[in-house]
């Protein structure tokens, strides 16, 4: 590869639980306006942008061709525009492909969701499931992450004293991020309290619903410094595809993940993820989600996941300073939401959880039941 | 993974071709709430008072009714508006023969009727506004039409609004002939 | 800094279609995309052991499926495999073929796999296509694709009489184009002497545009793999090369005349920047043949204008005097276009398909005559959006 790809702007509002005062059009606008005001980046043919692109999904927006709503705020009108249709670090991760090509110097991506919009975000996810016979069975990512979460709980001896910690810090976490969806603080006790929405998953262990819309301004490392003086390199991605039957796989085996991980971190010219990444921030729209991802990109060891927690592994390898997707971001933005806390930890603003003397962070998103699609991004100082 | 491949093999349907093949029948439904926004919001809420607003780019002057955040030519935030119409010329007209059912309600509309498009007073060029026509009146209406210096007249029209609004695109029947 | 050359070379080595028709209660969704990856496999002379990544692309609410990759996997090999899923409308076939070259380009995968796909029949198309509209504003009014303001304007600007002609001229042109294509949906075996009959009696939907005119709704999958130049030169003797594509969008409509930049349509915007950029002064004489989206034939007739950067009534003339058929000045849509068929995720990526093909010389039945060197496909999407994809056969650009 002859080029390297730098994030040179991120502009997000507050994750929110239901943004009923705005269409989500509104929502994009303040990222797209926040980009510019940041960059004062243009749109010529020439030298500024020619290509956006866009992540959301028809089903959560009810909408056939949802970018087809957004043209105008996201800026491209009689410009590129392309949409992502998966959790959102595959968008960064295309982006990244469309600037490496030489195709285009500068890209967009921007991306929304409003969880809040449809009666049922399982009622929407059921949907991703076969018409014929997992669908009927019921079967969203609710109650496919349950399956996961007792065959993790199972081969580890991971206990439900384990995932109230997970949620207490994340909720601490949360606080202190900014943009972060505001939650209650609560303790363990109160953790196990909660009741089971989809046993051993409780109502707490499962990310709540949440609006959100974010954007990032990529450029080719070389014109980088017309935009920012603190941009954050892109230096490895990788995703992977795993089975469609849960029946199929291996739910604890990691199977996408390492896959994922092998290729970005090859990229990125990674050895030892344990002692490289110095920040993680992992998708875990569950808690158990947390040392079970932690495992798969290797900074644990397989069904290591209780022992790594319990040695304080969550804080010594800075997993989900930010709170994580737990502490509450729309599906399909999982990702993006990682990838912008990594950014804002790279550029040494993220405030009180700031972690000094950064030098590569890990962001991770999934896409599908119990983990169906992986993909990972390496962020560079 | 050869398990999954030798599932879809094609050959082995073949000494399939009698069987009954179901088709399983299915309506999908998951109920919606769409936000307005402030823009459409003000523009939606002026109907109830049977005024029909259009929101105006600082930059080019562009009015777009119904309003949108953006003027996605200039790339700037709209911000002020302007009372237009009601009253306008037809620009446009789809004479629809088939209807599609409506997404929102399932219910298929009577045909045929006229999709059209207005030039509401106060309005230039492409600033045409979006609604149906009387379906009694679909014989009697001509487009205007600009081609270059070529300017003919269309139709005059004006609203038909309805008894009870609640600030929604049925708060205006349809708009009929102005005599 | 202007426009750059790529990274690297990109070449199609294999291309796959199923066969389109307007119903397959026989395969199910996994099952029809894997007729195609079989074939393009097969195509290809490669396994998927070959294929670093599978990028995926349709709509999801008109088989009311979300994420369909996720399941799709079944059809797809996509396990164990980088994957991507991105969609746009119409323009999604474009899409999926130009991520491919981006993905290629950059040096992340030396191999990649392309699938569009729809399965129409499995849900309500019109329906499906009303859903993009706005839910406050424009839901209520849309009728689907279904429009005929492309012939109120060519009405307009040419008179009823070769308006009219001109739209049916081009509707049997490609109908006899559709016969010889033995993947078409639909051919009728048209011929000139129906043509009067057809303008008078094909029942009308919207105006002037009659179910004659308007494209189909038909099940089916296309599958393109696209290799690097080192990896193409092995895999294949005659790689077929992406040189460039653009994509042009523009805002959602909520009006009824749309198109105008002002003055400029999307189509004529795309093709103008990608000839500029890529040294092409005369399009119609540069290219050998021409893939078209064409959604209608008032739309067919009336885009050939902008897509070559015609003038005047240049487009019509081309028409009327059959030069855009298979031998002709500027052969269109040789295997049939969209009229033929119109599998709405796979459509974009077909037109690609065939052109690349025609490169070849081995499209079939439908191959044109004469050596083909430099061929143009179009997508069309959303509210009148444009993607254009040039390939050619030699490395000499
Ligand atoms: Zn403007």
């Amino acid at each position: 590869m002859t080029r390297n790809v730098s994030i040179c702007a991120m502009a997000q509002i507050k994750n929110q639980p239901a943004i009923w005062q705005h269409r989500f059009q509104g929502m994009l606008m303040e990222c797209f306006e926040s980009i510019m005001e940041q960059t004062q980046v243009t749109f010529d043919m020439d030298t500024g942008l020619r290509n956006v692109v866009t992540c959301s999904d028809d089903v959560f927006d009810a909408r056939t061709i949802s970018d087809a709503a957004v043209t105008d705020v996201v800026g491209a009108h009689f410009r590129g525009e392309e949409k992502v249709a998966q959790d959102g670090i595959s968008a960064l991760g295309y982006a990244m492909a469309c600037i490496l090509s030489g195709h285009d110097d500068l890209i967009l991506v921007m991306g929304h969701c409003k969880e809040s919009q449809s009666e049922s975000r399982n009622m929407c996810t059921n949907l991703s499931f076969d018409p014929f016979y997992s669908r009927p069975l019921g079967l969203d990512y609710l109650n496919a992450a349950a399956f996961q979460a007792r065959a993790y709980m199972e081969e580890t001896g991971l206990t439900d004293a384990h995932l109230a910690d997970i949620v207490v810090r994340s909720r601490q976490n949360g606080a202190h991020t900014r943009h972060a969806r505001e939650n209650e603080q609560v303790t363990a006790k109160e953790v196990m309290a909660s009741p089971l929405v989809a046993d051993p998953i409780r109502q707490m262990h499962h990310y709540p619903v949440t609006d959100w819309a974010v954007g990032f301004l990529l450029c080719c490392e070389e014109r980088a410094h017309e935009f920012t003086d603190n941009p954050v390199r892109l230096t490895g991605f990788g995703s992977c595809m795993d089975s469609y039957f849960l029946g199929d796989r291996d739910l604890t085996a990691h199977f996408a993940l390492k896959k994922a991980c092998a290729r970005a971190y090859t990229m990125a010219g990674i050895t030892d993820p344990e002692k490289e990444l110095d920040l993680v921030e992992l998708n875990d729209a569950c808690a158990y989600q947390l040392p079970l991802w932690a495992e798969g990109i290797g900074i644990t060891g397989k069904a290591r996941g209780p022992k790594w927690m319990e040695a304080g592994g969550m804080d010594k390898h800075h997993v989900n300073l930010s709170g994580g997707m737990l502490n509450g971001n729309p599906l399909m933005l999982g990702g993006l939401a990682r990838a912008a806390y990594g950014f804002t930890q790279l550029q040494g603003t993220a405030g009180i959880n700031q972690v000094t003397g950064l030098q590569r962070a890990l962001a991770h998103g999934t896409t599908g039941a119990a983990g169906q699609h992986h993909a990972v991004l390496i962020l560079e100082k | 993974m050869e398990k999954e491949m030798n599932v879809t093999d094609n050959d082995n349907f073949d000494t399939m071709a009698d069987q009954e093949l179901i088709v399983l029948r299915k309506t999908i439904s998951v109920d919606q709430k769409f936000a307005t926004g402030p823009v459409m919001g003000k523009f939606l809420t002026a109907l109830k008072d049977k005024r029909i607003l259009a929101i105006q780019c600082p930059e080019c002057g562009r009015l777009q009714s119904p309003p949108r955040e953006m003027c996605a030519i200039c790339r700037v935030r709209n911000r002020e508006w302007v009372e237009i119409g009601p009253r306008g010329e037809m620009r446009m007209m789809e004479y629809c023969y088939y209807s599609s059912p409506d997404p929102l309600t399932g219910e298929s509309r009577e045909t045929p009727y006229g999709a059209i498009g207005i030039l509401l007073d106060g309005c230039q060029k492409e600033e045409v506004f979006w609604h149906l026509l009387r379906p009694e009146h679909l014989e009697m209406v001509e487009m205007g039409i600009v081609m270059g210096d070529r300017v003919t007249r269309g139709t005059r029209l004006r609203p038909v609004w309805a008894q009870e609004r609640s600030g929604s695109i049925d708060d205006i029947k349809y708009f009929e002939i102005d005599e | 800094m202007g426009f750059k050359k790529k990274n690297r070379h990109v070449g199609i080595v294999g291309i796959g279609e199923t066969k389109f028709s307007s119903h397959r209660e026989d395969v199910n969704q996994p099952e029809m995309i894997h007729e195609a990856v079989k074939d393009a496999l097969e195509d290809a002379g490669l396994t998927m052991d070959d294929i670093d990544c599978v990028v995926h692309g349709n709509m999801e609410l008109f088989e009311m499926v979300h994420q369909p990759d996720l399941w799709h996997t079944l059809g797809t090999g996509a396990r164990g495999k980088d994957a991507f899923r991105l969609t746009t409308g119409g323009t999604t076939g474009g899409t999926l073929v130009g991520a491919a070259d981006n993905l290629v380009a950059a040096g992340m995968y030396d191999t990649v796999l392309a699938i569009g796909f729809e399965k129409l029949q499995e849900g309500h198309t019109t329906g499906g296509i009303t859903n993009m509209a706005d839910p406050l504003w424009a839901r209520k009014l849309q009728s689907g694709a279904l429009t005929d303001s492309a012939a109120v304007k060519a009405i307009a600007e040419f008179g009823p009489d070769r308006a009219k002609k001109a739209a049916m001229l081009y509707r049997i042109i490609m109908d006899k184009h559709a016969c010889l294509n033995p993947n078409s949906h639909r051919a009728f075996g048209l011929d000139w002497d129906q043509m009067a009959d057809l303008m008078e009696n094909s029942p009308p939907l919207i105006g002037d545009l009659r179910l004659i005119h308007m494209c189909s709704q038909s099940d089916g999958a296309c599958a393109m793999i696209l290799s690097s130049e080192e990896k193409a030169k092995q895999q294949c003797d005659h790689p077929v090369w992406i040189r460039d594509h653009i994509t042009i969008h523009r805002e959602e409509t909520l009006n009824l005349c749309v198109n105008h930049y002002p003055n400029e349509t999307t189509h004529r915007f795309a093709a103008r920047h990608l000839y500029e950029r890529n040294g092409i002064t005369d399009p119609l004489d540069y290219f050998d043949v021409f893939e078209m989206y064409d959604p209608s034939a008032w739309w067919g007739a009336d885009w050939i204008r902008d897509f070559f950067l015609l003038e005047g009534d240049a487009h019509y003339r081309l028409i009327e005097e059959k030069e855009i058929m298979r031998g002709g000045k500027m052969p269109i849509n040789p295997s049939g276009g969209v009229l033929a068929a119109n599998p709405i995720g796979a459509t974009a990526m077909v037109r690609v398909a065939e052109a690349a093909k025609q490169v070849r010389g081995n499209a079939g039945p439908h191959q044109i005559p004469g050596t083909v060197n430099h061929a143009i496909a179009s997508s069309f999407g959303g509210t009148m959006w444009t993607i254009l994809i040039m390939l050619e056969k030699e490395l000499n650009w």
